[in-house]
């Protein structure tokens, strides 16, 4: 692990069990990502992807059980590393059948009092979150500057009211929200879907955390909101210049805004590296579902022309049911008959094939 | 807190109390009809038939008593509106003084089980939300439910029974005078009977178990515990304040209706048993006096719980 990461996540694996079919929904099944300092990775993937539950993960939110089973989750924060996942092994046993989790006990009660203890301190004032649907998302029984100022005195060394309602209204202004004085004493019912956004990109920076995790912080909002936040966005990794995790479904988004790239499919990383290589539809190296995501955005050309949209084919991964070999498979369009044999029948590994970029496919692990 | 904030508390108040005047004439109207429809009259039962049917209309017009029932009921609205409740037909003492007297003591014993239905409740619905189904909530929650299915009456008669025979005093003499000073005990035993006996800890229970779970999985809780808040501070209002007020508000009447029995039971010189009485001696009077109270007590909860909605909600309060 290099002195620059921030954020480690190796071999995550997030479960929730269906009462009414009697199986795993296997969400999150063996991501690994890394996110260094300064840098902004963004996560694509299909809605089902696993994305969102990544990100939950980390911060110790998910409340479904039986929840995280596996791996570990290393933050490091003045030079402290610390696995957010410590002791996670004490808490779970499970009985696996050809690599794959059969049977399992998770003590999810104690097991979240071991998280609340590891990720105190560190979720808030280390780990900030946005989340997608500004409106719900704000306690709308409190205004917007109760909000902001209690994240501040928690999260900050300001302990005193009135300071923390300066810097408040300093990180309104910082997200070029409409009259901050005015919004600092509104309550997020008052407020349009953008600026209660904004508000909650304030509240979410004015923690000044060592990592920002967005999830989906455009989805729910109106399609010219949408690309003034991802503007206000750019702007602030300008300025503020946090490490960011974002996830999204827009690969516009993501192009804009991230460094490095990782594109989840079924729960997995399919395939992760520099935005510029893994965006570009002629980079020598190039994942199939990635290629399929590419192809299914409309260029310019394409929507003068009124051409039919693509789409990939096939259904998102049923993630109960998760096949033997790879997970694209039954959707790839790039097997060929020397490989068709592995494809199906055996996982790839994400392997590194060149400098900084990894990527989980047969084509390239010969 | 600021003007701007009072002006919809002041509006609320301004209209639930326009509401409760027109639901307590309601109310007048439909008991009247159906004490002025009940076979026998105060007359009746003061006289025991020692006079002709003559001579009884001759008292009635020598009292003042209007013949039809709307010129009865009207003559009685027409006094109210001027603060006079009239005599009571048994006793000839003022309506209002004599319940105002007793209300007291029901006041008491309702308000007093009111807390102790609360104090019972809220911990077994706020851990049970918070934890789930565990070793402890589980049989707490049983616990609960049984107690709410014991019939009010039976409690009492048995909590008597115990205290008389394990204990040794009697706690019937309640409210009267006592010859062993017992301190607050007789007073808190009928409280705890009713308090326990209403019917009302189970639905406290999961009224606000369900309602404090639906927050807890609200997506601004999870912003909360994101930023390092605390999940209580964040869900009281919704889940809790809220809640609380409105089951509070809906179990009046439940407690009303059970501190009749308890005051029975107990002996205990409050409402209820004033009514009871009333209602053998058709004191028509007292008995609407009474009633009349009951519904202003019940809207004033209605009324605190109307207030406290808009206080907390700043939707309702800003529109």
């Amino acid at each position: 692990m290099s002195e620059n990461t921030v954020l480690k996540i190796q071999d995550l694996r997030t479960y929730f069990f269906s009462r009414s079919k009697q199986v795993f929904i296997r969400s999150v099944d063996g991501v690994d990502l890394q996110v260094n300092r300064g840098e902004t990775l963004g996560i694509v993937g299909e809605s089902g992807s696993g994305k969102s539950v990544t990100a939950l993960s980390v911060t110790g939110l998910v409340t479904a059980e039986p929840g995280v089973i596996t791996g570990t989750i290393e933050f490091t924060s003045n030079g402290v590393t610390k696995n957010l996942l410590q002791g996670l092994e004490d808490f779970v046993t499970f009985e696996t059948v050809d690599g794959r989790i059969m049977t399992l006990e998770k003590d999810n009660r104690g097991w979240q009092k071991n998280v609340d203890r590891l990720v105190h301190r560190i979720r808030g004032q280390e780990i900030s979150m946005i989340f997608q649907n500004p409106r719900v998302s704000m306690n709308p029984f409190m205004t917007i500057g109760k909000q902001i100022t209690e994240s501040i005195m928690l999260n900050t060394a300001i302990k005193n009211a009135a300071e923390a309602t300066d810097k408040a209204r300093y990180w309104l202004e910082q997200v070029k929200i409409d009259s901050p004085n005015l919004r600092l004493e509104n309550f997020p019912y008052g407020l349009s879907g953008g600026m209660c956004q904004r508000a909650m990109i304030a509240m979410a920076l004015s923690s000044e955390p060592s990592l920002l995790i967005a999830d989906e912080p455009t989805t729910g909002l109106d399609s010219t909101i949408q690309s003034k936040i991802v503007d206000l966005l750019v702007e602030l990794k300008e300025q503020v210049g946090v490490t960011t995790m974002l996830i999204s479904h827009d690969i516009n988004i993501i192009s804009r805004l991230a460094d490095n790239v990782a594109v989840m499919y079924g729960g997995s990383v399919m395939e992760s590296g520099p935005v510029e290589r893994i965006l570009a539809k002629d980079d020598e190296y190039k994942h199939p579902y990635t290629a399929a995501l590419l192809e299914s955005i409309p260029d310019e050309e394409h929507i003068k022309l009124k051409g039919h949209l693509k789409a990939i084919e096939g259904d998102v991964l049923d993630t109960v049911n998760i096949p033997d070999g790879c997970r694209f498979y039954s959707r790839c369009n790039r097997v060929h008959a020397k490989i068709e044999d592995k494809c199906r029948h055996t996982e790839p590994d994400l392997r590194e094939i060149s400098e900084g970029r990894l990527i989980r496919c047969w084509l390239y692990l010969n | 807190m600021k003007f701007t904030s009072i002006r919809p508390i002041a509006f609320t108040l301004a209209r639930e109390l326009v509401i409760t005047a027109l639901l307590l004439v309601g109310v007048s109207f439909v008991v009247f009809v159906i004490l002025y429809s009940a076979p026998g009259d105060p007359f009746a039962l003061l006289l025991q038939g020692q006079v002709s049917a003559v001579q009884n209309s001759g008292i009635h017009d020598s009292l003042g008593v209007p013949t039809t029932w709307y010129g009865q009921y009207l003559s009685w609205l027409g006094n109210i509106s001027t603060g006079n409740f009239g005599t009571s037909i048994r006793t000839g003492l003022p309506v209002l003084a004599e319940i105002v007297r007793v209300a007291i003591n029901t006041l008491y014993l309702t308000i007093g089980a009111m807390l102790i239905t609360l104090a019972v409740a809220i911990p077994i619905a706020l851990m049970s939300a918070r934890q789930g189904t565990t070793a402890v909530t589980w049989p707490l929650t049983i616990f609960a439910y049984v107690i709410s299915a014991l019939p009010v009456f039976w409690l009492g008669y048995i909590a008597i029974y115990i205290s008389t025979h394990k204990f040794g005093y009697f706690p019937i003499t309640v409210g009267y005078s006592s010859s062993k000073s017992l301190g607050f005990i007789p007073f808190l035993l009928p409280i705890a009977v009713l308090g326990l006996g209403n019917g009302t800890i189970s639905e406290v229970v999961r009224y606000l178990r369900e309602e404090m779970e639906r927050v807890f999985a609200e997506d601004y809780i999870r912003t909360a515990v994101a930023k390092g808040g605390s999940i209580w501070k964040h869900s009281f209002k919704e889940g809790f304040l809220i809640p609380i007020t409105q089951i509070i508000a809906s179990k009046i009447p439940f407690i009303l209706g059970g501190a009749v029995v308890v005051e029975q039971v107990f002996n205990w010189p409050g409402m209820g048993r004033m009514a009871w009485q009333a209602a053998q001696d058709r004191d028509y009077p007292i008995i609407m006096g009474v009633v009349i109270l009951a519904a202003v007590i019940v809207r004033m909860g209605s009324l605190l719980q109307r207030v406290v909605y808009v206080m907390v909600n700043p939707r309702a309060s800003q529109e």
